[in-house]
């Protein structure tokens, strides 16, 4: 069991206290915020016994889990464009074990983490009906042990105090109203383990997608102020300094002050990269949506015939100037389970991005032959 | 596409045409170029002759002087090109018939149509607005007769009031329907003896699974209607029929199991008589649907090969031992393809190295049939990205060769997700459906390419003309036929399944044999017919019918009638196929109360089942002498489960 260094004595009572009260499994009720000192930061993560059957058995966050507050050592992170779930939004925190780090391994290369690394991502939704509140649906874990990356889903209960391992998938609906006052109604998708393998690998072997360089050379506000993720990771202690100066790094998708191309070479890296590269689940088809290979015409389908010409019109993967011909729109814009890109991971369409790519491939000069 | 102008065009004019609103305000247009300034005609182009409905179009004639060909082409050089749509019409006003039409043939989305004229009549053309309003030039020409595509087969086009994902007969009088489903319904296109179709709409409780990914239908549970299931992306949802057909009810697996669907089928996996469900995954190990007999479905997962890249699945009896072996095409993540032998025991034999089939190309599906007529089952794997084409000849020995080199297939370029496999010309020769072409048989092991031919979807004879048709979504393509003869065979299973899946027929006419299987699930997605086609060509007479039954019973019908369906229920009095359990033996035939049985082991789990297929003894046999007192008199099946698998013997008891 890792622990972190405590200042002993002081907090002795306090820690026996949180001890005994995980023990008998029952929250600590009415205890302020202000109580539970930030120290007292003992990560529970055994290799020999994870993936714990509940979420708050690893002692990740203070106070009501729900509140999703980290203890120091859960570091929040965020890529700079984000996966498209359902307009579901997200926490995301990575923790590693003391005495160990992550190191470089590329710009567009997921860094090498460690043994005992976890990667936490917590999905919710606010102004879920009736209500108008918010819940917490999800909370994935990618954790390494031996050298290879695992899964584990923790489904949260109705009450919003514990979330239960269940890696066999199952579906719950939501109805919420968002910002712009649109109410949607889905049948939330929360994803086998075999789900998360079809997107989370690398030939065989299970991999993240989101902690690459390029995704996290970016400014975030901590609770202690605005830091580059980077040089935070390496105060934290989670990342070995000596990492490259320049990093090729992604824009955020919806930052208008952006180039076009690039908003939507972001977003096609991080919603579609994982199955179309090399070596994962559709690199049998041509295209080439990372970051790092899809600045290439050719490689983003540009006047390059569908493969499955399930449409007959859409006759190029992106038909230049015309969005109404192009399979990659066509997709995009479907929810048929057997016709939307991406596969998995959306059941409604991300209508802000298809109305981004439309504008991009409309607004291409020189049709197709 | 090569762009003729006579020399004399130069001369003409440039016309600028204005618009013409309606077809009764047409401009007459003679050969040259013409400028629309925008399409705004209030009256749209119809019928249609091409895609879908557009709102307005601009409207012209040109009466033809001679008899030639023309071109009307939005793609001429100079001129910026536009996204046009044309559509060809003779007749009048209010009662146009479509000639021709064009969308994409020229570069950048222009339209080039090419039709032929006869001296004195008028041809309407109208541009519509379906992709762009905007303003074009065109031009109207004469040009040489383009020499015509190679048309081997004729398919016409209709619109249905369905999206046909199954094309097989629902109320069991004999015609293949059309089905089609959503969430909350399944409409069937019942196919009336007079003609065309009838809609029925059965409502269902909203389906857990939708058929997204395929769509496979059979009598699961035996109760004489078709059951459907529905693959997935995230499980399968079975649809029981009830007890006259007319209504569905849902039924899903206990939690739901994960099944990301590919091809699902259904087959008597344990040849036990009962019908069972199977279905690819596409991430994880294989699933079954195991049917006890009693009404009960079982998830179970594993024993049908790899975790990763099954995607189309089809069952086939490839060593003709009276079993189905399995074959599974692959794609993505381990895309090596699976042959699995049949062990007759519930276990399967992965094969693909020693018969030559471990490809590392990429298919979704696999056309097995009969290409040679030498009785045994041969398979095209069709690619479904940048690959190559597999075409394996069955040598009748268990082992393939590998025959693609020289067949016409290797230089196909042709690739989809679907590949199957009918006699489309009633030739006697199977033809290869796939790639965006029809690949018909020559009758050697050489096939000719017709990439004239609509896509692939369900196929069935959809108007009982004895030439099988495809359905397109909501457009029936029916197959214009010949004068070629035919036969088509509708089994019903006692001892077997009822749908007698798994069945082989073989039929006999003074050119040879033919042989097909019963199947449920081929290609990728769709679901065809359950009733058995041929073509016979010219022969007159088909000497015999002979079934295989799946329970090993063979039943032979001699001198069967053309050019009709015939149907055909599993009786008992007929002699059994024996290749396994030849030493097993059933006597005194007819039997009164005690029928011994010699050349079993001892406690083995023998059945007993009546001519209705209803098991009526079930036991383990400790002596050789199993009491048949109770019975009354009639024909009955003794089922044993010896070391080989399942064995069958008739008797009779007075």
């Amino acid at each position: 069991m890792y622990s972190p260094s405590v200042r002993p004595l002081a907090l002795f009572t306090l820690l026996a206290l949180v001890v005994l009260a995980a023990c008998t499994k029952e929250p600590l009720t009415g205890t302020p915020d202000e109580a539970v000192a930030p120290e007292a930061d003992a990560v529970v993560f055994d290799p020999a016994l994870v993936p714990y059957p509940t979420l708050s058995t690893y002692r990740f966050f203070k106070g009501p889990m729900a509140q999703q507050r980290p203890v120091a050592s859960v570091l929040p992170y965020e890529p700079i464009t984000a996966l498209f779930t359902d307009y579901a939004h997200k926490f995301r925190f990575v923790w590693m074990p003391p005495g160990v780090q992550a190191t470089y391994n590329g710009d567009h290369d997921i860094l090498d983490m460690p043994d005992g690394a976890v990667l936490i991502k917590t999905f919710y939704y606010d102004g879920v009906q009736p209500g108008n509140t918010r819940r917490i649906i999800e909370t994935r874990l990618l954790f390494k042990r031996n050298g290879q990356w695992e899964f584990a889903d923790y489904v949260w209960n109705a009450e919003q105090t514990e979330a239960y391992l269940d890696l066999s998938g199952s579906n719950t609906p939501v109805t919420w109203t968002d910002e712009n006052g649109v109410t949607r109604s889905i049948s939330y998708r929360i994803p086998a383990e075999a789900e998360c393998q079809t997107c989370h690998k690398v030939a065989e072997a299970s991999m993240p997608i989101g902690p690459k360089p390029q995704n996290l050379n970016s400014d975030h506000a901590y609770s202690d102020g605005v830091k580059n993720q980077l040089v935070k990771w390496v105060e934290q202690g989670y990342l070995q300094p000596g990492y490259p100066k320049n990093i090729n790094t992604v824009v955020a998708w919806d930052d208008m002050t952006k180039p076009l191309d690039d908003r939507v070479r972001a977003y096609l890296d991080m919603n579609c990269a994982h199955c179309h590269t090399d070596l994962r689940h559709c690199s049998y088809r041509p295209m080439r949506f990372a970051w790092n290979e899809n600045a290439d015409p050719v490689n983003q389908g540009v006047c390059v015939p569908p493969d499955d010409p399930i449409e007959p019109s859409m006759t190029y993967i992106v038909a230049r100037g015309n969005a109404a011909r192009s399979m990659l729109h066509f997709r995009m814009s479907s929810n048929d389970e057997a016709v939307r890109m991406p596969l998995m991971g959306r059941t409604i369409v991300h209508q802000e991005a298809v109305d981004m790519i439309a504008t991009w491939i409309n607004t291409m000069p020189v049709p197709c032959n | 596409m090569k762009h003729l102008l006579l020399p004399a065009l130069a001369l003409l004019a440039v016309g600028t045409a204005r618009a013409q609103n309606t077809c009764a305000t047409a401009l007459p247009v003679g050969l040259g170029l013409h400028t629309v300034d925008a399409i705004n005609g209030t009256q749209p182009a119809s019928p249609l002759c091409i895609g879908a409905a557009a709102s307005m179009a601009e409207w012209f004639t040109f009466t033809a002087t001679v008899d030639t060909a023309m071109q009307v082409t939005s793609f001429l050089s100079g001129y910026p090109t536009v996204d046009t749509r044309v559509h060809v019409y003779t007749g009048n006003c209010g009662a146009l018939t479509c000639l021709a039409a064009d969308d994409d043939t020229g570069p950048g989305y222009s339209s080039i149509c090419n039709f032929n004229v006869t001296a004195g009549t008028t041809y309407t053309i109208a541009f519509d607005n379906y992709w762009t309003a905007n303003g074009f030039t065109f031009a109207l020409v004469e040009v040489a007769p383009p020499t015509p595509p190679v048309e081997l087969i004729n398919f016409g086009s209709t619109s249905i009031a369905t999206s046909g994902l199954g094309a097989l007969d629902m109320n069991n009088d004999g015609l293949d329907d059309i089905v089609g489903v959503s969430t909350n319904a399944v409409t069937i296109l019942k196919q009336l003896a007079t003609g065309g179709f009838q809609t029925s709409t059965i409502m269902t409780t909203p389906a857990v699974n939708t058929p997204s990914w395929s769509f496979a239908a059979g009598d699961l549970d035996g109760n004489g209607w078709n059951d459907m299931i529905y693959g997935g992306g995230s499980g399968a949802t079975i649809m029981f029929a009830n007890s006259d057909g007319t209504g569905f009810n849902q039924f899903n697996f206990p939690d739901n199991p994960y099944i990301f669907c590919q091809r699902t089928n259904m087959v008597d996996l344990e040849n036990d008589g009962d019908l069972d469900g199977f279905s690819c995954h596409d991430v994880d190990a294989n699933v079954a649907f195991v049917n006890d007999g009693s009404g009960n479905l079982t998830f179970t997962q594993g024993g049908y090969g790899p975790t990763c890249g099954n995607y189309g699945s089809l069952w086939t009896d490839w060593d003709n031992d009276g079993d189905q072996d399995l074959f599974i095409a692959k794609c993505g993540c381990d895309p090596v393809d699976q042959i699995m032998r049949n062990n007759g025991d519930g276990t399967f034999t992965e094969m693909n190295v020693a018969l030559g089939f471990a490809d590392n190309h990429q298919s979704w599906s696999s056309a097995w049939g009969d290409f040679d007529n030498d009785g045994d089952m041969d398979v095209l794997i069709g690619a479904s990205s940048s690959g190559y084409h597999k075409l394996m000849r069955n040598n009748g020995n268990s082992t393939f060769t590998n025959v693609t080199a020289g067949s016409g297939i290797d230089n196909f370029t042709g690739q989809s997700i679907e590949w199957t496999t009918h006699d489309f010309n009633n030739d006697g020769w199977l033809d290869i459906h796939g790639g965006g072409g029809m690949l018909i048989n020559n009758g050697d092991m050489t096939f000719q390419l017709d990439n004239t031919v609509p896509g692939n979807g369900p196929v069935a004879d959809l108007n009982n003309d004895g030439f099988l048709d495809i359905v397109n979504g909501s457009t029936l393509r029916l197959n214009q036929p010949n004068e070629n003869n035919w036969m088509r065979v509708r089994l019903i299973g006692t001892v077997s399944n009822k749908s007698a899946i798994g069945a082989r027929i073989t039929i006999t006419t003074a050119s040879g044999s033919q042989i097909r299987e019963i199947r449920s699930g081929d290609g990728f997605r769709y679901m065809s017919t359950l009733y058995a086609h041929f073509g016979i060509g010219t022969d007159e007479e088909v000497l015999q019918i002979s079934i295989r039954w799946p329970s090993g019973i063979v039943q032979v019908i001699e001198n069967p009638a053309i050019n009709t369906l015939h149907t055909i229920t599993e009786e008992l009095q007929t002699s059994v196929a024996t290749e396994r359990g030849a030493e097993v033996r059933v006597f005194p035939v007819p039997a009164t109360d005690q029928l011994t049985v010699s050349g079993i082991a001892p406690n083995s789990l023998v059945r007993v089942i009546d001519a209705a297929g209803r098991t009526v003894i079930s036991t383990t046999l400790s002596s050789s002498r199993l009491n048949v007192s109770a019975l009354t008199a009639g024909t009955y099946v003794l089922e044993a489960i010896t070391s080989e698998g399942r064995v069958v013997r008739t008797f009779s008891k007075e």
